[in-house]
C-alpha cells in the first residue's frame, strides 16, 4: 500500500510540484465516509489540473473534486477513493468592475475572502450557505449550496452567468458568458451547478452581485404551535414587506448559541429579516411586527446593525456538521411552503410513533426556510447502534415528502446509515437521461464515482 | 421527405383532417416568425390538443423520418421555429389552458400555448403577475418563452424565464413524456430543467409548465428622461447600476426610434432628442422617493433636458405602451429590419453605442436603438430594403461587425432572442469548437436523430468560412 501511494505521490509531484501535494498530516480535512484519499492534489493552474486529470484517466484513478472539503461528506458511499483534487490554490479574482455588478473569480477562492473584497465596494454575493466562513465558491456552486437569502436572491442557479470547467478528459470548456443576460447556445451552467463535480471540475465562475443593503433588521417572535408559526411566516412572505428571509426554528437547542439566544428551545421561533433603505426598513419592521402580533406571536424582539450578522451566521450554521465524527444527521426536505407545517408536525408528533419507528431520543431540531419550502431536520444519533430502523424512518419520511410532490435528501450521515439508504432518493423518469449525461461527460466514471443520484 | 402523403394521411387519422393543414396558402402563415427575413415552408402544420397527441405526432414523425418543430405565438425573433428542412410544424396554440393557480405557493401550472399576458391577467386581481414580460407578451406563449428563455424590460430586477420556471412536462424527441424539475424549488440530480429552458425547441416539446407567480409591487415610480446625447444617457445608466440602485426596468430609445414612434403613434416625444431613458422603480413605497431623487440627481449630472413622471397608473401604462410599441413602428423607417440582441457589460455601453454609430456611418445603413439598457442588452435595429442587393450585402457586414464588437468587449451575441437560424454563423465569435462540441454532445443525448427542430444554433462549415476561420476537419465543427 505504502509503495503504491508512494509511487503515486512521486508521479503527482512531477505534475504539481511539492507544494501541490497536501502533507499527510493535513489530509484529515479531506476524509469522508471513513475513506482516506491516497493523495490530496492542489494544482496551481488550470494546466496542472488538466494534467492531473489526464494522468488519473490514464491510471484509472478516481478523483474527488473539492474546494475546502466542507461538503465532501454529501453523497452516497464512494465506489473508489483514490485522490482528492482541491481547487484552493486557484483562488484569485480574475475580473471585478464594480459598476457592472458582476465578478469573475477562480473557483478556489474562499467565499468569505470574496465577500471581503466585494464589501469594499458596498456589494456582495447574496449567498449565505453553510460553512460560508470556510468554503470555496467552486464548492458552493458545485453543490448548489444555499442559505436563507435564497428567498430574495435565489441560489447559484440564479446567480451564475458563466464558468470554465475541466472535463474528465482534461479538456477545458466554457459555458455561458460574463454578462447578465445570455441565451447564446445551451445553458450548460445549469448542468454543472449542483452536479457535485461528477461532470467536470469548475475552475472559473462569473456571477451577478447585489448592492449591500444600507440597513438590516431582524425580527423574532415565538408561537404556541408550529401551524401558527408557519401560517404567520407565510403571510409575511406573501405580504408587501418583501423579507430577505423567513426562517422557523423548532425544538432548537444545539449549535445556534450563543449568538441566537432569541431562538427559543421550547416554542417555535420565527425569524424574519429585511434589508434596504432606512425608511423602507422602518416600514417593513412596523408592518411585520403588526402581522406577528396579530397572529399570536409573542415576545417580539428587534435586532439591528451588527447583531443581525451574528444571528445570520448562527442560523447559517444550522445544517453544518463536523466531518464524519458528528453526532447528528441532517436531512433536507424540499416541500411546497404550504406543506411544511403538516410535515414538521408529523415528523415530531407522538401520533406518528405508531406509524414509523420512533426516531431515537429527542426527535431533533428543525429549521425551515419557509418562503423557499425547505425544511432541515437534524436528528441526534449519538446513541444509535443499529441504523436500519433510522433508515426505515427516513424512508417513510421521504415517502411522505414525495406524496406531497416533494423530496428528502440526506445531507449529512455516517457511512453506517448510508449502507441502508440512498441519500438522494429517486430522480423519477429523468434517471435515464441523467445516466446518459454522466456517461457522455465522464465515460470511465473517474469523477466522484458512485456518490451522486442513481449510482452516478 | 419520403412518403409525405402517407404521413399526412396518418396525421389526419390521428388528429382529424381539420387539425392538419396542407394547403399552400394555409402553410404560408407558418413559413416565418417575427424575423421575416428568414422563410421556409413546412410540409404540414398540425394542431395538438394534449401531451399524448404531441407524443403520437412525434412518434409518427420518427416513423417517417420527418423533421418536427413546435410553434407557439410565432413571435420569435431568430427564426427558431423555421422548418428549414420541411417537415411538420406542431402548433400548440390550442393547448392554452391554465390548469392550476396556487397563490399560497405563488405557482401556476399552465399549458404551453397560454399567452404570456393572459397568465398575468388571470391573477392580477389577486395582486400577482408572471414576471418575464417580453415586448411581444400580448401574443407570445409561455411555451415559446421557455424554448427561448425569454427576457423583457423587467428582467433587470426579476430575472429571465429560467428563474421563473420550476417544472416541465416534455415530450422528448422520441415521443416519451417525461417530467423535469417539479413543483418544489429543488429536486435531486442534474438540473435538466435548467438545460431544457432556452434550448430553442431542440431538446423536446414542452407540454406543461409549473411557473412562479410574483407579487405585484406595492408601488411604482416610472420616469422618462430626455437626453442631448446617447453618451450622456448611457453614462447615466451605468452610474445608476454602479451606485447599487437596481430599478425594475431601465430602458433606452434613440432618436430614430423616437421619430418612428412619433410618426406612428404621436406619444408627444421631442423629435430633436438624442435619447430617452425610461426608468421604473418598484417595491415598497416607503423610501422609494429617496431612490427616485438619487436617480434624478444622476440624470442632472448627465444633463438630462427634461424628466417627467407618471402621475398615475394610466400614465405609467402610456409610457410602457410607447416602449412596447417601438417594434411596431419600424415599418415607418424602412421596408425591412433586423433586430440585433447583443449584451455587453453595462460600463461598456457608451463605447459600444459609439461603435454602432460608426458602423452605421461606414456602411450607410441606418441603425435605430431601443433596448434594455440596465441589463446592457442592446437591440440595434438594422434598417434596409431587401430588394436592394447592395444594401443586403452591406447589412451582412453591419451584423457581423456589431456582433463582433459585443464579443470583443466581453459580451454575447444574444441576450433574449435566441440563436435560431439568424445567428448560427456568429456562434464561433463567442464559443470555441470544444465548447460547441459539448453542446452538441448534450443535444445528441436529448435529440439523437436530430429530427427535433433541425438546422438551428450550431455553426456550419460555411459559418466558419464567413468568419474567415478554418472549419475543423476532424470534429463536428
Amino acid at each position: 500500500m505504502e509503495t503504491i501511494s508512494g509511487t503515486l505521490h512521486d508521479k503527482l509531484r512531477d505534475i504539481v510540484g511539492e507544494a501541490g501535494i497536501l502533507p499527510e498530516t493535513q489530509i484529515a480535512a479531506y476524509t469522508f465516509d471513513n475513506c482516506v484519499p491516497k493523495a490530496v492534489v492542489l494544482p496551481a493552474s488550470v494546466r496542472e489540473m488538466q494534467d492531473v486529470l489526464r494522468f488519473a484517466a490514464a491510471q484509472h484513478l478516481s478523483v474527488m473534486p473539492a474546494g475546502a472539503g466542507t461538503k465532501l461528506g454529501i453523497g452516497n458511499l464512494p465506489q473508489k477513493v483514490d485522490m482528492v483534487l482541491s481547487t484552493t490554490r486557484l483562488n484569485s479574482v480574475v475580473e471585478y468592475e464594480p459598476a457592472d455588478l458582476t465578478v469573475t473569480v477562480e473557483a478556489g477562492i474562499r467565499l468569505a475572502a470574496l465577500q471581503a473584497e466585494l464589501t469594499k465596494h458596498r456589494q456582495f454575493l447574496p449567498l449565505n450557505p453553510p460553512y460560508a466562513d470556510r468554503c470555496t465558491l467552486g464548492g458552493v456552486v458545485a453543490t448548489n449550496a444555499s442559505g436563507s437569502l435564497r428567498l430574495r436572491h435565489g441560489t447559484a442557479r440564479n446567480q451564475v452567468l458563466g464558468m470554465h470547467v475541466v472535463h474528465a478528459n482534461g479538456n477545458v470548456v466554457k459555458s455561458g458568458g460574463k454578462v447578465v443576460k445570455n441565451v447564446a447556445g445551451y445553458d450548460l451552467n445549469k448542468l454543472y451547478i449542483g452536479a457535485f463535480g461528477t461532470l467536470g471540475i469548475i475552475t472559473e465562475i462569473t456571477l451577478k452581485l447585489a448592492p449591500v443593503p444600507i440597513q438590516q433588521v431582524i425580527l423574532t417572535t415565538q408561537f404556541q404551535n408550529i401551524q401558527e408559526a408557519v401560517d404567520t411566516g407565510l403571510s409575511i412572505v406573501r405580504s408587501q414587506a418583501l423579507p430577505m428571509f423567513t426562517n422557523l426554528f423548532i425544538n432548537s437547542r444545539s449549535n445556534l448559541r450563543p449568538n441566537a439566544t432569541c431562538i427559543s428551545e421550547k416554542t417555535p421561533t420565527l425569524v424574519v429579516g429585511f434589508g434596504g433603505d432606512t425608511e423602507t426598513v422602518r416600514w417593513q419592521r412596523n408592518h411585520v411586527q403588526t402581522i406577528m402580533e396579530q397572529n399570536g406571536g409573542t415576545s417580539v424582539t428587534i435586532r439591528e446593525g451588527e447583531s443581525c450578522q451574528s444571528l445570520q451566521d448562527a442560523m447559517r450554521k444550522f445544517p453544518e456538521v463536523n466531518g464524519t465524527s458528528d453526532d447528528r444527521i441532517i436531512a433536507k426536505v424540499n416541500l411546497k411552503r404550504t406543506d411544511i407545517a403538516e410535515f414538521a408536525q408529523k415528523a415530531i408528533t407522538p401520533a406518528l410513533q405508531g406509524l414509523i419507528p420512533k426516531i431515537p431520543e429527542e426527535t431533533g431540531e428543525m429549521m425551515a426556510l419557509l418562503g423557499s419550502g425547505v425544511l432541515y431536520l437534524a436528528i441526534p444519533i449519538a446513541s444509535v447502534t443499529d441504523f436500519q430502523p433510522l433508515a426505515d424512518t427516513l424512508t417513510q419520511l421521504r415517502q411522505r415528502a414525495m406524496a406531497a410532490q416533494g423530496n428528502l435528501i440526506i445531507e449529512a450521515a455516517p457511512p453506517e446509515l448510508k449502507r441502508h439508504i440512498d441519500v438522494w432518493g429517486s430522480v423519477g423518469s429523468m434517471r435515464g437521461l441523467m445516466k446518459q449525461v454522466k456517461a457522455k461527460f465522464d465515460a470511465d466514471s473517474l469523477l466522484n464515482p458512485g456518490r451522486f443520484v442513481s449510482s452516478i | 421527405m419520403h412518403q409525405k402523403e402517407q404521413l399526412i394521411a396518418e396525421l389526419s387519422t390521428l388528429l382529424g383532417p381539420k387539425n392538419v393543414l396542407t394547403d399552400a396558402t394555409a402553410l404560408a402563415v407558418y413559413e416565418c416568425d417575427a424575423a421575416p427575413s428568414f422563410k421556409a415552408l413546412p410540409d404540414v402544420v398540425v394542431f395538438a390538443d394534449t401531451a399524448q397527441q404531441v407524443s403520437d405526432i412525434v412518434k409518427l414523425a420518427n416513423k417517417y423520418n420527418a423533421p418536427f418543430i413546435a410553434r407557439g405565438g410565432g413571435t420569435g425573433l431568430s427564426g427558431g421555429m423555421l422548418s428549414v428542412q420541411g417537415g411538420i410544424i406542431i402548433a400548440l396554440n390550442r393547448m392554452d389552458r391554465i390548469l392550476e393557480i396556487d397563490l399560497e405557493n405563488e405557482r401556476a401550472v399552465v399549458e404551453p400555448g397560454v399567452v404570456n399576458l393572459l397568465l398575468t391577467q388571470a391573477v392580477q386581481n389577486q395582486g400577482y403577475h408572471y414576471a418575464p414580460d417580453p415586448s411581444s407578451q400580448k401574443a407570445c406563449t409561455i411555451g415559446g418563452n421557455i424554448a427561448e428563455n425569454s427576457g423583457g424590460p423587467h428582467t433587470l430586477k426579476y430575472g429571465v424565464t429560467s428563474d421563473h420556471v420550476l417544472g416541465l412536462e416534455v415530450v422528448l424527441p422520441d415521443g416519451e413524456i417525461i417530467e423535469f424539475g417539479g413543483t418544489v424549488e429543488e429536486t435531486p440530480g442534474y438540473d435538466l430543467r435548467g438545460v431544457l429552458i432556452g434550448s430553442e425547441g431542440t431538446f423536446g416539446i414542452v407540454t406543461k409548465a409549473v411557473v412562479r407567480l410574483t407579487r405585484n409591487p406595492q408601488a411604482y415610480q416610472t420616469a422618462l428622461a430626455v437626453f442631448e446625447t446617447m453618451d450622456d444617457a448611457s453614462n447615466a445608466v451605468s452610474t445608476i447600476i454602479g451606485e447599487g440602485i437596481i430599478p425594475a426596468a431601465l430602458e433606452m430609445m434613440d432618436s430614430l426610434v423616437i421619430r418612428a414612434l412619433e410618426e406612428a403613434f404621436q406619444f408627444g416625444f421631442p423629435l430633436d432628442a438624442e435619447a430617452i431613458l425610461i426608468v421604473e422603480l418598484d417595491g415598497i413605497e416607503a423610501g422609494m422617493q429617496n431612490q427616485t431623487d438619487r436617480i434624478l440627481e444622476i440624470f442632472k449630472q448627465y444633463t438630462a433636458r427634461e424628466v417627467s413622471y407618471a402621475k398615475d397608473e394610466a400614465e405609467r401604462q402610456q409610457i410602457w405602451k410607447a416602449r412596447k410599441s417601438a417594434f411596431g413602428s419600424f415599418g415607418r423607417l424602412a421596408p425591412n429590419y433586423i433586430t440585433q440582441d447583443g449584451v455587453v457589460p453595462r460600463t461598456r455601453l457608451p463605447k459600444v453605442l459609439r461603435r454602432i454609430a460608426e458602423i452605421s456611418e461606414k456602411y450607410q445603413i441606418p441603425i435605430a436603438n431601443v433596448f434594455h439598457a440596465g441589463d446592457g442588452n442592446i437591440h440595434p435595429i438594422v434598417l434596409f430594403n431587401e430588394r436592394d442587393a447592395d444594401q443586403c450585402e452591406r447589412v451582412e457586414h453591419v451584423n457581423m461587425e456589431i456582433l463582433s464588437v459585443c464579443a470583443e468587449v466581453g459580451g454575447t451575441i444574444t441576450g433574449e432572442h435566441g440563436i435560431g437560424v439568424e445567428k448560427m454563423d456568429y456562434m464561433p465569435l463567442i464559443f470555441s469548437r470544444a465548447d460547441l462540441q459539448v453542446m452538441a454532445t448534450v443535444k445528441d443525448i436529448f435529440n439523437p436523430t436530430g429530427l427535433c427542430n433541425p438546422g438551428k444554433i450550431f455553426p456550419t462549415a460555411e459559418s466558419y468560412a464567413k468568419l474567415g476561420l478554418q472549419p475543423d476537419t476532424t470534429g463536428r465543427f
